[in-house]
């Protein structure tokens, strides 16, 4: 037990994992979470010009996902961090496309 | 020792410096061309002015009545068909003649031979069209800024766009991996320049401070970027994910049954007034007349202010329906956007530095200048540091590869794309002075500066590579290359004046605040190289390999 506890502690840069984890998982989650505000924030799906300034969100999202998987403990970390809040996301965004924005 | 300061975790210090080295290595190249040619961008309206021979000009719009510039427009219209289809009226000076229309497709690549038609009134009323080939110098600066001058079609851009959105990741990086890294440090050192300590102390303090005073800046350019390059890659996402059925730009609105016709045009100075009406304080630049003879006809109209961010670079828009005066969007109008298109505006407008007029577009220039120089001082630093390492290693090596190739490529390019802009401007002015005095002389009939096009991309290009060239050659003594690099590039700089001041003696140009503030700043900037070289000169200890000349 106390090893385990002791290996988790250790801290691992693993670039290419992290890297991978934030292009892809990570361009899912804000894809996710700009879609979310896009159905659910001000506003809501149809306001006017809005489109273009939820674009712009997206990749400010993407950067911020960018810059946190590094400082993550391990990729592993990070991939269970950002891979479950770009699925959560997107399914919650799933469910507003399909569901439940149609009135 | 560490009398204060924001502790990090020692892990995470040990991550971000490796982080802050690459990511730094990979892109600072791309970015200090980026920086450097976008500062030349904040005054790429006058540069091009500069460069374009007086002689070639028409009678701008600035010294017509208002009612000659409507008669202008008319018999343009009346007279041009294709002129219809998007035509431009300059009411603000800056373009070789008033009236100016396309005829034929449309390019985004630098396309040196584009010729555009342009209408003026002479003195006595008579109405002048010829077709001229305009100079593509502010072109060729802003291709350089966007792209970095890496040519190749991909997608809906060149590729140099996409490179420079990669680099944009890699660079948001570097910003928050080099704050973490200052931050143990923050408030022992900030703003605490020490020449006394050693030379890379003092490279490593003015890299930090002028990283850490501009990150805001920085942030904010690193975004829009990434948007710049990747835009459609973002729409096209949403459009699958996030919209799915939902139409993302709404509709128009159900066209009109029937196309205008050009008989029901009001004239021009009605339309102006109208403009003038919708826009009242704004300076209107230009007016654009699109697709007149369709259903769907637009005025688009360049405003200019100094009191809001704009949407595009140097100006903001309204677009009406020229036949009915309707404004059909006043969501690009500074001050008068909602909320939504106001928030985007912002960011164009931050990174484009359009506000605030011409104090600002020098504080951009000097953000510009001053961020280029922290990749140029990254990179050194970087050698530096290296070579330091690996020497500990092998002691008994003195060179490394590595370090070689970085130090070459770094002074090639970065002293290569200064000198090939500056000879690039020299050869605009120059070519195109030449083409328009000898052609006034022989009476041929001047059509532009095609030529003079041509001329200027080639010795931008040949340029560059030759510094590049000479920067590997001379690689095996770096000191001392850096020194000569850097005295050739100011004396490529101080052409700039040079060529300025003999025309003006051949008297072919004359003296104005413009030619002063182009000439002036390249004879400071070539000075400041001049004297960077001398300060390496002074210091130079050959024997110690370094290009940051430790003393």
């Amino acid at each position: 037990m106390k090893q385990t506890s002791e290996s988790k502690a250790v801290f691992r840069n693993h670039w290419w994992l992290k890297t991978l984890v934030a292009l892809g998982p990570g361009f899912a989650l804000s894809i996710g979470l700009v879609g979310l505000f896009a159905w659910w924030g001000p506003g809501g799906i149809d306001a006017p010009n809005k489109v273009q300034f939820n674009m712009w969100m997206v990749p400010l999202v993407w950067l911020v996902v960018l810059n946190l998987v590094y400082p993550m403990r391990s990729g592993w970390q990070a991939l269970g961090w950002i891979g479950g809040l770009a699925l959560l996301t997107q399914i919650l965004l799933y469910f507003s496309r399909t569901q439940w924005g149609i009135q | 020792m560490a009398k204060a300061g924001i502790k990090v975790r020692g892990e995470w210090l040990k991550m971000y410096k490796t982080l802050h080295t690459w990511v730094g290595i990979c892109s600072g190249l791309l970015l200090f061309v980026g920086f450097f040619a976008g500062a030349l961008t904040m005054f790429e309206e006058p540069l091009q002015r500069w460069a374009n021979p007086p002689q070639d000009n028409l009678r701008p719009a600035s010294e017509m009545a208002a009612a000659e510039l409507g008669q202008l427009v008319d018999t343009v219209l009346q007279q041009h068909p294709a002129a219809r289809k998007d035509m431009t009226v300059h009411l603000q000076d800056g373009s070789p003649a008033p009236v100016v229309w396309h005829e034929g497709p449309f390019s985004r690549d630098i396309d040196l031979q584009a010729s555009e038609f342009q209408a003026s009134l002479d003195a006595q009323g008579q109405l002048q069209v010829r077709q001229y080939v305009p100079g593509q110098l502010a072109e060729l600066i802003d291709q350089l800024h966007r792209s970095a001058g890496i040519p190749g079609d991909v997608g809906h851009d060149v590729l140099g766009v996409y490179l420079m959105g990669v680099a944009a990741f890699l660079y948001s990086l570097a910003l928050v991996s080099g704050l973490v890294l200052v931050l143990p440090a923050i408030v022992r050192d900030f703003l605490v320049l020490r020449p006394e300590k050693s030379n890379k102390r003092f490279w490593l303090d003015a890299h930090n401070l002028i990283g850490i005073t501009s990150l805001p800046f920085h942030l904010v350019i690193a975004l829009t970027v990434v948007v710049f390059a990747f835009h459609d890659v973002f729409y096209d996402s949403m459009a699958e994910l996030v919209y799915g059925e939902q139409p993302m730009f709404g509709g128009r609105g159900g066209a009109p049954a029937s196309s205008y016709s050009i008989e029901a045009l009001p004239p021009f100075n009605e339309i102006l007034q109208g403009i003038e009406a919708e826009a009242p304080g704004f300076g209107i630049k230009s007016v654009d007349l699109f697709n007149l003879e369709s259903a769907r006809p637009a005025a688009r109209v360049a405003l200019s202010t100094d009191d809001f961010v704009t949407r595009g670079a140097r100006e903001g828009y309204l677009v009406l329906n020229p036949y009915t005066g309707e404004v059909t969007n006043r969501n690009i109008v500074p001050g008068q956007e909602d909320v939504w298109s106001g928030l985007v505006a912002t960011f164009f407008g931050i990174h484009f530095g359009s506000f605030g007029g011409l104090t600002m577009k020098w504080l951009y220039f000097l953000l510009g200048i001053s961020g280029a120089f922290v990749f140029y001082s990254g990179n050194l630093l970087w050698t530096e540091s290296r070579r330091k390492k690996l020497q500990q290693a092998q002691p008994h090596r003195r060179r490394f590869h590595s370090v070689t190739v970085m130090r070459a490529l770094t002074n090639g390019v970065c002293l290569g794309v200064i000198a090939a802009v500056a000879a690039a401007m020299v050869v605009a002015k120059s070519a195109g002075l030449f083409a328009a005095v000898s052609s006034e002389l022989l009476s041929t009939g001047s059509v532009g500066q095609g030529a003079v096009n041509q001329w200027l991309v080639t010795t931008y290009y040949v340029v560059f590579l030759g510094w590049l060239l000479w920067a590997w050659l001379r690689r095996m003594s770096p000191a001392r290359n850096a020194i000569e690099m850097l005295v050739a590039t100011a004396l490529v700089i101080w052409l700039i004046p040079a060529c300025g001041l003999l025309w003006l003696l051949l008297g072919h140009t004359q003296m104005s605040m413009l030619s002063l503030a182009v000439e002036m700043t390249a004879l400071v900037g070539g000075a400041g190289l001049m004297f960077w070289a001398q300060v390496l000169r002074r210091k130079q200890v050959d024997a110690a390999d370094t290009v940051l000349a430790a003393g």
